[in-house]
């Protein structure tokens, strides 16, 4: 039974990794078909992709938008958490709203300020959207422990700023890397809300993507899914590496 | 620290999350049309209400439940199984469970559509492999709280692994179980991109529905299938809560 079960969770677990696998396989085509290649492999479509500069433009602004928003979001949250530990439960809508219904009121809103299709409005959504993440990362690795240390610590005669930096950044530090982490790789493949946010000079990568995978695909999607999981796959080594660590 | 820290991320969280909805609200009482196509301003009408008759509600309910019930099941199975792995082989576990999350949305559709053929089937498996991952952690949290002596007391009672599981375990993780599907479920109403790039021709949920209406500069009418998303995600969170204590 026991042995079973496990098995049973190993191979659900592996088949969650079939779509990625056959997206790396097709990647490596040397013709423009979707089918997967047996004999022949090339670099064909990689050389493509970083020769066009609609994708090349696509994945930098990807990167600049994940980089700020991961940045922002951790630092409000960390503020946010360090100030009010009771909890705070208006942090979390962005993570419980239909994404489609948030994307598609924002489209009207920010036209109404002038600020539609700028590569700032996408940094600012983003960086909302990963705030209860992030804060929820935060609380449930302090939890009650991190009150009662800074409790300690200030009873020692330490000020604030003392306990902010010898205490609570301490404790919080792998949590605060995974927040950079997590928010980092759901900026980097967030397309959801995107589409709805952004034009043919402020589209991501995945907003590329998301356009080009109805009707007549090329390998060249191919390598576009491979260089978005490889950035979540180096963040999921990354963490893993951070808490083994601690143990 | 000063209590005021907090506000500058309540302030995005509720902005980002307030502005849309209340232009939502507003354009859905917009007539459509008008001189840029979106909708014509200074106009209220409720036409757009009337015509959410015809949206896809039944099939959008049915799939999420779909999508929740299986998330649910497999979560329960998928923590059950991560629990039951030593400390070192936890880690492999959750990192393969997050490989597919991390590796983004859309990287799994293009997988999908490579490997199974169009249907509602594939467009299930897909919202399903989006919101396991959830399922599974808030599952996982809750039975690492509960006390491993109450399942080795039971045993030393007599009980097989299989009524440990149903008289010991599932009463308590219950709670986490029942929000692991409520999220699960408000996640499956939300749904569009499984059933955008997989389902079958015809079958669209609100949340295809909606994209389409935009696209289509038909606003009013998609921010009208919005707010009827949003009012059923607020059913969803409505539901009696059986609380744990946490």
């Amino acid at each position: 039974m026991t042995t079973l079960f496990r098995a049973f969770g190993w191979l659900i677990l592996l088949a969650g990794l079939a779509p990625l696998l056959m997206a790396v396989w097709v990647s490596f085509s040397p013709d423009s078909f979707l089918t997967p290649p047996v004999e022949a492999w090339s670099l064909k479509w990689y050389r493509r992709f970083a020769d066009d500069s609609r994708w090349t433009a696509a994945a930098g602004r990807s990167l600049v938008v994940a980089v700020l928003s991961s940045g922002a979001c951790v630092g409000l949250a960390l503020l946010a958490v360090v100030s009010n530990r009771t909890g705070n439960r208006l942090l979390l809508p962005p993570a419980v709203l239909p994404p489609v219904a948030i994307g598609l009121g924002l489209l009207p809103a920010l036209q109404r300020v002038g600020l539609w299709g700028t590569l700032g409005s996408v940094i600012v959504v983003h960086t909302a959207m990963g705030l209860p993440v992030a804060y929820l990362l935060f609380r449930s690795w302090a939890g009650e422990r991190l009150a009662e240390l800074e409790l300690a610590a200030r009873g020692l005669g330490a000020n604030r700023w003392a306990v902010f930096l010898r205490v609570t950044l301490p404790v919080l530090r792998p949590a605060i890397l995974a927040a950079v982490v997590v928010q980092f790789v759901l900026s980097w493949n967030e397309a959801l809300v995107t589409v709805f946010l952004t034009t043919s000079k402020s589209e991501t990568l995945p907003v590329v993507m998301w356009s080009q995978l109805r009707g007549s695909a090329s390998p060249l999607v191919a390598v576009a899914a491979v260089v978005s999981a490889t950035a979540g796959l180096v963040a999921v080594a990354v963490i893993a590496r951070a808490f083994r660590r601690r143990g | 620290m000063n209590r005021l820290a907090t506000l500058p991320a309540v302030a995005l969280a509720v902005g980002v999350t307030a502005a849309p909805l209340l232009f939502l609200l507003r354009v859905s009482l917009y007539e459509s049309g008008g001189p840029r196509g979106f909708y014509t301003p200074d106009t209220v009408t409720l036409s757009h209400y009337a015509a959410l008759a015809e949206a896809p509600i039944l099939f959008t309910v049915a799939f999420a439940l779909a999508v929740a019930v299986a998330s649910t099941l497999f979560g329960l199975a998928l923590a059950a199984f991560v629990e039951s792995l030593t400390p070192g082989r936890q880690w492999l576990a959750i990192g393969l469970l997050l490989a597919p999350k991390l590796a983004g949305a859309l990287t799994t559709v293009f997988g999908l559509q490579r490997l199974l053929p169009r249907g509602t089937v594939a467009a299930l498996i897909a919202e399903v492999t989006f919101v396991l991952p959830y399922a599974v952690l808030v599952i996982a949290l809750r039975l690492r709280g509960i006390p491993p002596d109450l399942r080795s007391a039971a045993r030393g009672l007599g009980a097989t692994r299989r009524h440990v599981f149903r008289r010991v375990t599932l009463p308590l993780a219950a709670p986490a179980v029942l929000l692991a599907f409520q999220l699960s479920l408000a996640w499956g109403l939300g749904a569009f991109v499984g059933p955008l790039f997989l389902a079958g021709p015809g079958e669209s949920t609100l949340g295809t529905q909606i994209q389409s209406h935009t696209a289509e500069l038909r606003w009013p009418v998609a921010a009208a299938e919005g707010v009827l998303l949003l009012l059923l995600t607020a059913m969803v969170f409505a539901l009696p809560r059986r609380r744990g204590h946490e």
